[in-house]
């Protein structure tokens, strides 16, 4: 169609229209913010679950939440009257075996295992014949090894293979039992409990204990589920529920062999195990056998010299109890926990600390080996005594009168609620403070007080500074500085409850000195000091006031590495930011402490830090930038983005988060003052956008500043923020990177060029250039220079966009104005020169149209051809001059060309 | 062809009181037709002795197996010559357990050294010239009717270094015993079989270090007449009641279930005697062993 259309643009008469309007508070387009804080558990869980809900697999974290919120319902259960004994010792069991390891070598002694060397007393001689020649002594070995009862011994074993060992001859149980060798199974049984008595490699014993006890139950069970089968066939038929009358005599009989054998058991402890193991099994013989003989093995364990294995019996004693009788068994843990308190001096008898100090414990090792064990004592206990106070009275009084009693303390401070525990504390201190030259577990324990005083909600009446000093006298004294930091954690977090301010930055200047006296390094304690800071900021009531502190902000920067000091201000200004209320910060000290912290985290950026890493500090140190607020001290306020400009240079997205500070800034500024704020902000941009790396988010910026300006009236600075982006258009790229992945920017590069050619509108012309509508033509020119793709969507997208806006630029008066600008319209006055210039770039643009048409047609795009020619033939319709014959044989063409390319579907026609 | 014969009790347990009928069956499981020469089952009751050689001197070692002294044998017939069919035949019997009419009366099973008191049942099988005669035979345990419960006997001692008579000969005694103050209770020295042994002991001081506390059993049986007799003590069994250093000035109950067939009651007769002794070691870590004794008197009472 090489046919030469001139376009006119008809001028239309202003119309008034009368919108119906409504008053509103919020802009209808603002995006709420909820300020969701994820800090709940259960709210966490609740976040996963909408993410995940599309999919049909549970997603495997929120698997792991909703396991952990299961666990965490355990304690709730005991507010009822029912719990669960078995389930809490499982978590218990766990936490034991995690945290009773050992890196020594271990002894596993049985028969019924594979390897090792033979202890039995055969191959014993034949070591001291030892002339024998090899073939003969292997031959005798080999005999040997028919003989079940040899016993071997292996060692050095590590304690993986220890673990394996175990969960064998757990197998070996049951392969011998279905293998109806149950007397096999039996001796394997003894054989596990005997490993018991075993006290060699003390640091692994309670978990040893779980493994075995394990075995033990699963043989318990054994014998048990074979004597229900004998009795009731395979009906299922719960424990209580047996009643010994119903049972055949001939399982009454299997049974009591069952117990002659084990009472027949010549050693002590695997006597008292497998009794215990078979508790159960009572119930066939007479179920009020059960009760007499747990009271008796509670006094038969006295036998037990060794304190550390005599407590674990214990401990298997009231599993046994509790998993038969729940409720019920909780008087035996209170027999059990006073056993255990009568013979308490065994613990500390020069004996095992013989023991112990032979195999290099120290004595903070050894005694918290007791700790799961009393514990566990004590948490039954606890349930069956309906009178907590007395309790701990009585047991705080014992503690006070027994020598070493810190293993019973610690128990007893960690096991009794914080209510009671609050109530006794100054009791509790008091002893601590009596025995705290020599006292064993004296930081665990200081840190659990501290812990309960924590849940103090209200205490004014306690004498919180008393306790607290009190404290700090013992805990200054303390040698480790580890353990200091682990217990000025908690008390911390008491003093930030309790006390003022002031208290609080003694103690922090008091933890500075006792830092720096201690003589090493800070850095070593690093991760502790942390989360002592980390606790304070959590629990101080006003965040602020820890920046008002003198001794703060050195405690922070007190491990001098980098790494360190970035760990630390970034912990600080998250939880910082987590926890303030407040819109904006004023306080000049506040604003340095955080600007230093910001300058730490910036300054730890280099090459490789990772993009997330980047992007943390960029959102901390934003949330800084948008929280500093100086009010009307507008120019302070431009100073500090100033300041931070050249602070976080490193940061395109800070740098975004500045510009956009200072736009928001210039528009605030009061215009009684003068322009020159607004023109230092403008300029502010202008400067800052080039320092971006990508093309697209400069262009943007440079289209926001140009509005900015424009608004407050700054034409000089807008035309050339304009300019600037107009010149940036060809270096847009196709794709920009984005969370890992490649996007395509047409979407955006349309919608911001839309804007921009929106804003033109309004621009006032340069008057000193000598081409009319300057920056548009501009445009133009730059829009024919880029090699375009002729049926690219984008290209005729926008040279539609740019006929609108030269239609709209030769009406007499312009949709929209920004007051105090004078725009085109007014500025030329439908001056005939700057029409016919406007018009000519319409009538090439309409001529590029056509081609693109053209074009479109060629590469069979009919549809993308069809809307683009209606959407030029709309545009003539509204825009142009009709009476213009030019204009309506365009108009007639392209419609004639639209009805011909048209498909069936031709809604988009008949809309128009 | 094979076939094979079991004696299966109506009782579980095996455990008959004199006068009670011992009912069963006997399984004849063929798996052809089988013919035989009638079908017996007796009873046997017997009282072995042996004398040991320790107390015998050489010129009666020969004759250390005194006779054993019968207590009771009856024979019944269950099938006259016949024909057995193939599969499983039970044949049902009853058998009233009394002892002979002029004979010594029933005694309790007992499983000795010396002294051996079973009772059996034995099933045979008559069969042709040419075949093998099918023999099964199967224990069973006589007790006595329980008693009336005795009154206790509690009795109680204390040991310290005072209180040893030098056991082993002369050279026993240590030079410097270690100082130490036992004490130890048994709640009853008249004791039910059914019921376990108790009491308690006390370490109320020890200088030296403990490894174990023990508590024995032993039995002491007694063979033989006026002329010659041997009287020997053998354990039966040993329990442990304290593994290593036990807390001091604490009671540590003593606890032992009696072994079923290798005690009974306490038994007196013309020729073997059937007596029980306690024994309570403390053995110290370097093994030195410290013991008191007790003699106990077994019952058969509820």
């Amino acid at each position: 169609m090489p046919v030469y259309y001139k376009w006119t643009s008809e001028t239309k008469q202003k119309r008034k229209h009368d919108y119906p309007s409504l008053e509103i508070s919020n802009h209808p387009l603002k995006i709420e913010v909820y300020n969701v804080k994820l800090s709940a558990n259960k709210s966490f869980l609740e976040s996963l679950q909408k993410w995940s809900s599309p999919f049909e697999e549970l997603d495997p974290l929120l698997r792991f939440e909703q396991l952990n919120v299961e666990n965490d319902l355990g304690p709730d259960e005991k507010i009822e009257n029912t719990i669960n004994y078995p389930k809490v010792w499982n978590a218990k069991r766990t936490a034991i075996l995690n945290k009773y390891t050992t890196g020594e070598k271990l002894t596993i002694v049985s028969s019924f295992l594979p390897g090792g060397e033979k202890i039995s007393s055969f191959s014993a001689l034949l070591r001291q014949v030892s002339n024998l020649n090899e073939k003969v002594k292997n031959r005798l070995e080999q005999l040997d090894d028919f003989d079940e009862s040899s016993v071997r011994k292996t060692m050095g074993l590590s304690q993986q293979e220890f673990v394996t060992k175990i969960h064998m001859l757990d197998d070996e149980i049951k392969k011998a039992w279905d293998t109806e060798q149950r007397v096999k199974a039996f001796k394997i049984a003894i054989q596990c409990s005997k490993l018991l008595s075993d006290i060699n490699v003390m640091q692994f014993y309670p978990s040893k204990f779980v493994l075995i006890s394990d075995v033990l139950g699963n043989f318990g069970a054994l014998v048990y589920d074979r004597l229900k089968k004998k009795s009731f066939g395979n009906v299922d038929i719960k424990f209580q529920d047996i009643d010994s009358y119903n049972v055949p005599e001939s399982a009454r009989e299997t049974c009591q062999n069952w117990m002659f054998k084990m009472a027949s058991i010549r050693e002590l402890l695997p006597r008292l195990y497998m009794e215990m193991s078979l508790l159960k099994c009572y119930t066939f013989i007479s179920k009020s056998e059960i009760k007499p003989a747990i009271e008796r093995l509670t006094k038969m364990i006295r036998g037990i010299g060794n304190p550390l294995v005599a407590i674990y019996v214990r401990v298997y004693l009231c599993n046994v109890a509790s998993s038969l009788f729940g409720k019920e068994s909780e008087c035996y843990f209170n027999d059990n926990l006073k056993e255990f308190l009568e013979e308490y001096q065994q613990i500390i008898c020069p004996n095992m600390a013989k023991k112990f100090g032979t195999q290099l414990l120290t004595a903070d090792q050894y005694l918290s080996l007791y700790i799961p064990a009393v514990d566990w004592l004590l948490y039954g206990t606890l349930n069956y005594t309906k009178c907590k106070d007395t309790l701990l009275e009585e047991m705080l009084e014992k503690c006070d009168t027994t020598e070493n009693s810190e293993l019973l303390l610690c128990c007893c401070v960690s096991g009794f609620d914080s209510t009671s525990i609050i109530k006794q504390s100054t009791a509790i201190m008091d002893i601590i403070r009596n025995q705290s030259d020599h006292m064993v577990l004296l930081s665990q324990i200081l840190s659990s007080v501290g812990e309960h005083l924590c849940h103090a909600e209200n205490y004014c009446q306690l004498p919180s500074e008393a306790l607290s000093q009190c404290w700090w006298k013992i805990a200054t004294n303390m040698k480790s500085t580890e353990n200091f930091l682990q217990v000025l954690e908690p008390w911390l977090q008491f003093a930030c409850n309790q006390l003022s301010s002031q208290h609080i930055n003694m103690i922090l200047r008091g933890t500075i000195r006792y830092m720096i006296k201690c003589g090493k390094p800070a850095e070593d304690y690093c991760s502790q000091i942390q989360s002592v800071i980390k606790r304070m900021l959590k629990s101080i009531p006003d965040v602020e006031e820890l920046f008002l502190m003198d001794a703060f902000m050195p405690l922070v920067e007190l491990a001098q590495t980098s790494n360190a000091r970035t760990a630390m201000a970034k912990t600080v200004l998250t939880i910082f930011f987590e926890r303030y209320n407040a819109v904006e910060i004023e306080d000049h000290i506040i604003i340095s402490s955080l600007m230093r912290l910001c300058c730490i985290l910036h300054d730890s950026i280099n090459a490789v830090t990772v993009e997330d890493e980047n992007k943390v500090c960029a959102e901390l140190i934003n949330k800084f930038i948008h929280a500093v607020s100086y009010y009307d001290d507008l120019e302070q306020q431009l100073n500090f983005y100033v300041e931070c400009r050249s602070a976080f240079i490193k940061l395109d997205s800070v740098l975004i988060a500045l510009v956009h500070a200072v736009n928001a800034l210039a528009v605030r500024a009061d215009e009684s003052r003068g322009r020159w704020l607004q023109r230092a902000c403008a300029a502010y941009v202008f400067v800052t956008v080039p320092s971006l790396q990508c093309p697209l988010a400069r262009a943007q910026l440079y289209l926001l500043g140009g509005q900015a300006a424009l608004l407050t009236g700054c034409i000089g600075q807008a035309e050339a923020n304009l300019k600037t982006l107009v010149s940036l258009i060809p270096e847009i790229p196709q794709f920009v990177q984005e969370d890992g992945q490649n996007k395509p920017t047409h979407d955006r590069v349309v919608g911001l060029l839309s804007n921009f050619l929106s804003t033109l509108l309004i621009l006032p012309d340069n008057m000193d250039s000598n081409s009319k509508a300057y920056i548009l033509s501009g445009f133009i020119k730059t829009m024919e220079r880029i090699h375009w793709k002729k049926t690219d969507p984008l290209y005729y997208t926008l040279l539609l966009r740019s006929l609108d806006l030269l239609c709209e630029m030769t009406q007499e008066s312009y949709a929209y104005h920004i007051d105090g600008v004078l725009s085109n319209d007014e500025l030329y006055g439908s001056e005939e020169e700057f029409i016919e210039t406007i018009e000519s770039h319409a009538t090439n643009i309409c001529q590029e149209l056509l081609v693109v048409l053209k074009s479109l047609g060629d590469a069979k795009e009919t549809k993308k051809q069809y809307n683009l020619a209606l959407e030029l033939f709309w545009r003539i319709v509204r825009r142009g001059k009709l009476k213009d014959s030019s204009m309506t044989s365009l108009a007639t063409n392209l419609w004639a060309l639209a009805q011909k390319i048209q498909d069936s579907n031709n809604k988009f026609a008949v809309s128009i | 062809m094979s076939a094979s014969l079991t004696i299966t009790l109506k009782r579980a347990s095996k455990v008959y009181h004199e006068g009670e009928t011992i009912a069963g069956v006997v399984v004849v499981d063929t798996t052809a037709d089988l013919r035989h020469e009638g079908l017996t089952l007796s009873m046997e009751g017997s009282v072995n002795l042996q004398l040991s050689t320790k107390n015998t001197g050489i010129f009666d070692a020969f004759s250390n197996n005194i006779r054993p002294i019968n207590l009771i044998n009856t024979t019944i017939e269950l099938a006259a010559a016949g024909k057995i069919p193939v599969g499983v035949t039970e044949i049902p019997f009853e058998l009233p357990l009394t002892p002979r009419p002029h004979g010594p009366a029933l005694l309790e099973t007992y499983h000795g050294v010396f002294v051996n008191v079973l009772y059996t049942l034995k099933c045979g099988m008559k069969r042709s010239f040419l075949n093998k005669p099918l023999h099964t035979s199967c224990q069973f345990f006589v007790q006595y009717r329980p008693q009336e419960r005795a009154p206790a006997k509690p009795v109680r001692c204390e040991i310290t270094p005072a209180t040893l008579r030098a056991a082993g000969g002369g050279s026993g005694a240590r030079a410097n015993m270690p100082k130490f103050q036992l004490y130890a209770e048994l709640d009853s020295t008249v004791c039910a079989l059914d019921a376990p042994l108790t009491g308690k002991i006390r370490v109320d001081e020890c200088a030296a270090p403990i490894k174990s506390i023990e508590l024995q059993l032993v039995r002491l049986e007694t063979c033989g007449c006026a002329e010659g007799y041997s009287k020997d003590a053998t354990e039966i069994q040993n329990i442990q009641v304290g593994e290593g250093d036990v807390c001091r000035g604490r009671d540590i109950p003593l606890h032992m279930v009696l072994p079923r067939l290798f005690t009974c009651p306490t038994t007196a007769t013309p020729h073997f005697k059937i007596e029980f002794e306690l024994n309570i070691a403390v053995v110290f870590e370097d093994d030195y062993l410290v013991t008191e004794n007790f003699p106990i008197l077994l019952l058969r009472s509820r």
